[in-house]
């Protein structure tokens, strides 16, 4: 199965993800890898079964590239908060200030050659397959994806927020009990409740739950119970998912019940 | 008649972001451009309005192979600016983290990036293919980076653990002894990289005399400190960095550029040592006198050597601080003492100097400054990539091919990091 791994603005951090995962030796002889520029300088953009792409499209050569990685993939899998939603960098939008605002208070009246752009997620230009998701994703969900796509499956996606793994963990909840502002009840589901199980928040790195399945008649609410604002809340959620077009249908859903 | 040749790499493999290279190589010698065509994230921007601890889980998205450096940095100047006072278990803990990053970070460059080139190979796997045991042994010691970060930062890309006053949860001293363990079985794996590097010459092509800057460590040498040295003998404190590390932008880069004295200069881990050789200890130090030579200020590929000596140093240095942090206690963290000011931290993040500048008000960011270490050395590595070129050049070689990979290489060097770069400096 040949694969090809891409990164466009980003961090970097899906394609190190990918570059470290531990059992990769375990099944790397099922996969010609094509392209991981990061890694090779053997890389070549060419037909490939299944293209893997973080990133956000930032820039006039971003959209070009995934054109031409979508052009050449029968699969393309958009890995991480950026490749989904637009990533953190897509908050410049939400910050209501114009990418020309932005770009002169920080290299003023200078002109660089290349277009920047406000960052967005890959389906606002093409086709997304699937989503891979996670700030950055699991090594359990790569193998998961990877072996899947080898043996002719599909990978499923889960539908479900981090306050299913988390009580299953066994925590204590920190929105019940200290009323942290944790984004547990909206964030889709697959790091297995990692920061709350040390005492931290949820973040919402992962991005929301998709189809609507949040658990808004219970723990959401509890936002709304604790005197966490609607503001607040959708604040918090944006750090991560600022261009998540159900991102005010969510909220809404939350305070409105 | 002016006859120029160009020479251009449009995205240069093994790095971390993107950017391409451009020479020209002209009557007048040669001139190089970095064109760093990653996108801006505007980072500074984004975490304008955000409450502290938000933007401290923002800053690490900077980069992924620096994200602890872009934690913890943060954390320091929030820590400065609303006056926290972390206890001393908790700066212990940090430095370990913060030496996690270093050791990852070095051990993905050098084993992954940097011997593929040394060994005449396009990547690691070609590599792994032939020599099979010198890639496990990076593997092995990028793991021990990774472990240490997972430990004690909840995972080794974008901990989330180390937040402004302590930590969420201390780890388990199981993990700290089998960390110990590890750092024990990757010395010598660490002791043969530098003796790899140790067998190459550095091209003298590249051979020119530059500043070094890097911190004046506390205490021994290590990667936190509020002071900024240079070789040349200059000093300043943290807060005066704005007066003495100017930034300038071009035309061909998302990257603003650093100046000091108006002139290119390096940072990193030839820089660091090169420094504060006198504060390097144990196997490492044996290992620096043997091998003296080859922390050579004046050529950048000593880097690569100087990373390799640090991987031994602070692999010693993990069993060190886990043998300090036997008796931890839960102390709850560290309370602000107000929630407005201004704060500024400098650490040495794997690639050189790392500096924030952060205004807070009522707990909210008002404003952010962030200056990496590639954005410092940038200017510094046009000037070496322009010398190899032209010494190639001068030398007779036409191949482009060839040239260029040698061009590569210099920029490899330095160990760039583009994402960091563009993450864009200042409102």
């Amino acid at each position: 199965m040949k694969i090809g791994i891409h990164g466009l603005t980003s961090c970097y951090g899906c394609q190190l993800s990918m570059a470290i995962v531990k059992r990769i030796l375990d099944i790397t002889d099922k996969f010609d890898i094509k392209y991981f520029y990061m890694l090779s300088s053997a890389s070549k953009i060419e037909h490939v079964d299944v293209a893997f792409v973080e990133g956000s499209v930032s820039t006039d050569n971003d959209e070009e590239e995934l054109r031409k990685i979508r052009e050449n993939a029968d699969i393309l899998v958009a890995i991480g908060s950026c490749a989904i939603h637009g990533g953190v960098q897509g908050m410049l939008s939400n910050d209501k200030i114009s990418y020309d605002d932005a770009f002169r208070a920080v290299y003023g009246d200078r002109k660089i050659e290349y277009n920047g752009r406000i960052a967005r997620p890959l389906d606002k230009f093409v086709k997304v397959d699937y989503h891979l998701p996670g700030c950055p994703p699991e090594e359990d969900e790569i193998m998961y994806y990877l072996a899947t796509f080898a043996i002719g499956s599909w990978p499923e996606e889960r539908d479900y927020p981090v306050c299913a793994e988390c009580i299953r963990a066994g925590n204590p909840c920190i929105l019940i009990e200290k009323g942290e502002p944790c984004l547990g009840p909206v964030t889709v589901a697959g790091c297995d409740a990692r920061c709350i199980k040390y005492g931290i928040p949820c973040i919402g790195c992962r991005g929301p739950v998709p189809k609507g399945a949040a658990w808004f008649d219970s723990l959401a609410r509890v936002f709304r119970e604790k005197g966490i604002d609607k503001e607040q809340v959708k604040e918090r959620m944006a750090i991560f998912a600022s261009q998540y077009e159900k991102l005010d249908e969510m909220i809404d859903k939350v305070y409105e019940g | 008649m002016k006859i120029t040749r160009e020479i251009q790499i449009d995205h240069l493999a093994r790095i971390e972001g993107k950017a391409g290279i451009e020479v020209e190589i002209g009557e007048e010698g040669a001139n190089a451009k970095l064109n760093v065509t990653e996108g801006p994230r505007f980072f500074e921007i984004i975490t304008k309005g955000k409450n502290y601890d938000e933007a401290a889980a923002i800053f690490p998205r900077i980069c992924s192979f620096c994200c602890t450096p872009h934690k913890l940095t943060p954390i320091e100047a929030i820590e400065y600016a609303l006056d926290v006072k972390p206890s001393e278990q908790t700066k212990k803990l940090r430095e370990l983290l913060y030496i996690g990053s270093i050791i990852e970070s070095h051990a993905l460059h050098l084993y992954l990036l940097v011997v593929p080139d040394y060994l005449g190979y396009p990547d690691a796997f070609a590599v792994a293919r032939k020599e099979k045991d010198l890639v496990k042994d990076g593997v092995f010691l990028k793991d021990v980076g990774a472990e240490i970060q997972t430990v004690l930062g909840s995972r080794s890309i974008h901990p989330e653990n180390a937040i402004v006053g302590g930590f969420g949860k201390l780890p388990s001293k199981e993990k700290m002894e089998r960390i110990a363990r590890m750092a024990r079985e990757g010395l010598q794996k660490a002791m043969s990289i530098v003796k790899f590097f140790a067998e190459y010459e550095y091209p003298s092509y590249v051979n020119s005399e530059r500043r070094h800057l890097s911190i004046k460590p506390y205490g021994g040498y290590g990667v936190y400190g509020n002071e900024i040295v240079s070789s040349d003998g200059n000093s300043f404190g943290i807060e005066e960095y704005r007066k003495n590390l100017y930034e300038d932008v071009a035309s061909y880069s998302f990257a603003k550029r650093g100046k000091f004295l108006g002139e290119p200069y390096m940072v990193g881990a030839i820089s660091r040592v090169f420094n504060n050789s006198r504060l390097i200890t144990g196997k490492a130090r044996e290992l620096m006198d043997n091998y003296r030579k080859f922390i050579a200020p004046q050529n950048c590929f000593a880097n690569n050597f100087a990373q390799a000596l640090e991987l031994v140093y602070f692999l010693e240095r993990v069993k060190e601080i886990i043998s300090e942090l036997k008796d931890m206690k839960d102390e709850g963290l560290a309370e602000p003492g107000r929630m407005s000011g201004e704060g500024y931290a400098v650490t040495e993040a794997p690639r050189g100097l790392l500096i924030y500048y952060l205004n807070i008000e009522n707990g909210i960011i008002k404003n952010a400054d962030v200056i990496t270490p590639t954005g410092m050395f940038l200017p510094m590595m046009e000037v070496d990539v322009a010398a190899m070129a032209e010494g190639l050049w001068e030398d007779g070689h036409r191949d482009k091919d060839f040239i260029g990979g040698k061009v590569e290489m210099v920029a490899r060097s330095y160990d760039p990091c583009i994402s960091c770069s563009v993450h864009v400096t200042r409102l």
